[in-house]
């Protein structure tokens, strides 16, 4: 059998310039990194080795403790959740364009902007000089972290929302308030309960990064755990993050699909 | 609108609101009722405005230090944050590297053996159940402190994205020239090569450059569970609670993103 021909790419100058300054960069990175590249060579081995220390046995009589922790990791990422609702809803409506003054807007998204460039665990760092290593203070950096993005969602959404019923609220006299409420939520109000509970997924994950600096949580225990070099339950550990996490994007993703598509699709 | 006007407009007739099912109000009560049992300080993360009260002056004075950054620190700095960039860039690498066989046999037209491409996104959803902070923390347990543990961890954090999204681009591409490819005799290899690898190849670079966006700011904090790079220092100076040290690392953080970010967006148009 004859070989397929693959056709000839073109050739931009801008495209060979861009791939010569990402091969230079990749090149530098592997040539100036500190790694003792002996260690790479036991590498797979080592890995191996660890996996069946882990997985072959899971510790399952810590399991009622595991669950319990994953229950406040829970907590932390629902309660990060609701305040990060509460705080950006009102943000992001002032920050959309028809809505708020034009200095306010431009603030507000500075400030979202500035916030999603910022790692949660540096926000609960900031945080737990007022709350101390509470869950409270993964909460909170949840909460602020999610201002963030659900901010500059919340706007985008309000902005893309088509404006015939907004102009009919307004042509009929109706206050700020009152074409927020009938002109813009109908519309907008699908898209933000679906990115209320894409955010809920995205905070189940952040507490148990969260816990990793000492607020509590799954992943409290899973840095002990780690720490003492406990592989079968730090195996074990692992396994209920795995399952507690698709569950809860499995049934999140459910529940969006249908707001988004309704009952019937599918 | 004056006064006189205002009082001679008819009242706005709002017509009857659609009566509300009740599965809407029980939705309502249940997310209501998982707030208060979540926020009880028993069972749950105990909100309480005391502390915060009590400890406000704590961090009113935090934020005064957070405010004026402390300069002389940077030149500690450098070092660190190239190391951040070295392994933003190498997890990037590794990850796009072991990520583009594991899109097409994650995908539909380019592997169509059912059982084999259900177990790759299997492992691939597994995979990104994970956070990569999580990774990283066990890593440096089984490897050692450095950059090495979170280099490992990006690439892992990246298989999953970009498999996920270039695999996703694979199964909407247009089957004709995939049916094209077969009609002219192709074997499964031959199609992936010159048709699907062809179009799948700018949403390949545009999801590489975007996990390095991410991988940049994740490697920035996965030093704090000992994988190197910025996050070393910033566990160092919060643990000696310098936080106008933290302010100047807060700060060349943000601005390394959002650098990064221009530049990666400037590549992505040349490239795609």
């Amino acid at each position: 059998m004859t070989a397929l021909a693959v056709p000839a790419r073109g050739r931009s100058p801008w495209r060979m310039l861009s791939v010569v300054v990402v091969t230079v960069i990749v090149v530098a990175a592997f040539w100036s990194v500190q790694i003792s590249w002996g260690r790479l060579a036991d590498l797979p081995a080592d890995i191996g080795r660890y996996l069946w220390l882990m997985f072959s046995a899971p510790e399952w009589s810590k399991l009622p403790e595991a669950l319990w922790q994953t229950w406040r990791s829970i907590e932390m990422a629902w309660v990060g959740t609701v305040l990060g609702i509460l705080l950006a809803t009102p943000l992001s409506l002032v920050a959309a364009r028809g809505f708020g003054p034009l200095w306010l807007r431009g603030a507000l998204r500075l400030v979202f902007s500035v916030i999603r460039a910022v790692p949660e665990l540096i926000i609960a760092i900031i945080i737990l000089s007022v709350t101390g290593l509470t869950p409270l203070t993964g909460a909170l950096a949840l909460a602020v972290n999610g201002v963030g993005t659900l901010g500059k969602w919340g706007y985008e959404a309000v902005e893309t929302v088509p404006p015939g019923p907004i102009e009919a609220a307004r042509a009929a006299g109706g206050s700020t308030a009152q074409v927020l409420r009938w002109g813009v939520w109908p519309q907008a109000q699908p898209v933000f309960l679906s990115f209320w509970l894409y955010r809920f997924e995205i905070n189940v994950r952040s507490s148990a990064v969260l816990g990793l600096i000492g607020v509590g949580g799954i992943g409290d225990m899973l840095t002990s755990y780690t720490q003492y070099r406990e592989w079968s339950t730090v195996g074990m550990l692992l396994i209920v993050v795995i399952v507690v996490t698709m569950a809860i994007d499995a049934a999140s993703g459910a529940l969006r699909r249908r707001i988004m598509e309704g009952p019937r699709a599918r | 609108m004056s006064a006189a006007q205002a009082a001679s407009a008819p009242a706005l007739a709002i017509p009857a609101r659609p009566r509300r099912r009740a599965g809407v109000w029980i939705a309502i009560a249940v997310v209501a009722a998982i707030t208060v049992i979540t926020c009880l300080p028993a069972i749950g993360v105990g909100l309480d405005i005391a502390p915060i009260v009590a400890n406000w002056r704590n961090g009113a004075t935090k934020i005064v230090e957070l405010l004026t950054p402390d300069w002389s620190f940077f030149p500690r700095t450098v070092a660190p944050m190239i190391e951040t960039l070295q392994m933003a860039v190498l997890g990037t690498v590794v990850g796009a590297a072991i990520s583009l066989p594991l899109s097409f046999w994650a995908a539909r037209p380019t592997n169509p053996h059912r059982a084999f491409r259900g177990a790759v996104r299997t492992l691939l959803n597994v995979i990104r159940a994970v956070p990569e902070l999580v990774y990283a923390a066990v890593l440096v347990a089984m490897v050692g402190v450095g950059a090495l543990p979170g280099i490992i961890a990006l690439a892992i954090f990246n298989i999953g994205i970009i498999v996920k999204l270039v695999s996703e681009s694979i199964d909407a591409q247009d089957a004709g020239a995939i049916e094209a490819g077969r009609a002219a005799g192709g074997t499964q290899a031959q199609i992936n090569r010159a048709i699907a690898l062809a179009d799948a190849w700018p949403a390949f670079v545009s999801q590489t450059l975007y996990v390095f966006e991410l991988n940049v700011r994740a490697s920035t904090v996965l030093g704090l569970v000992g994988a190197g790079g910025i996050g070393l220092l910033i566990d160092a100076v919060r643990t000696f609670y310098r936080y106008d040290q933290l302010s100047l690392i807060i700060l060349e953080v943000l601005v390394v993103v959002v650098v990064i970010d221009l530049v990666s967006d400037a590549i992505r148009r040349r490239l795609v």
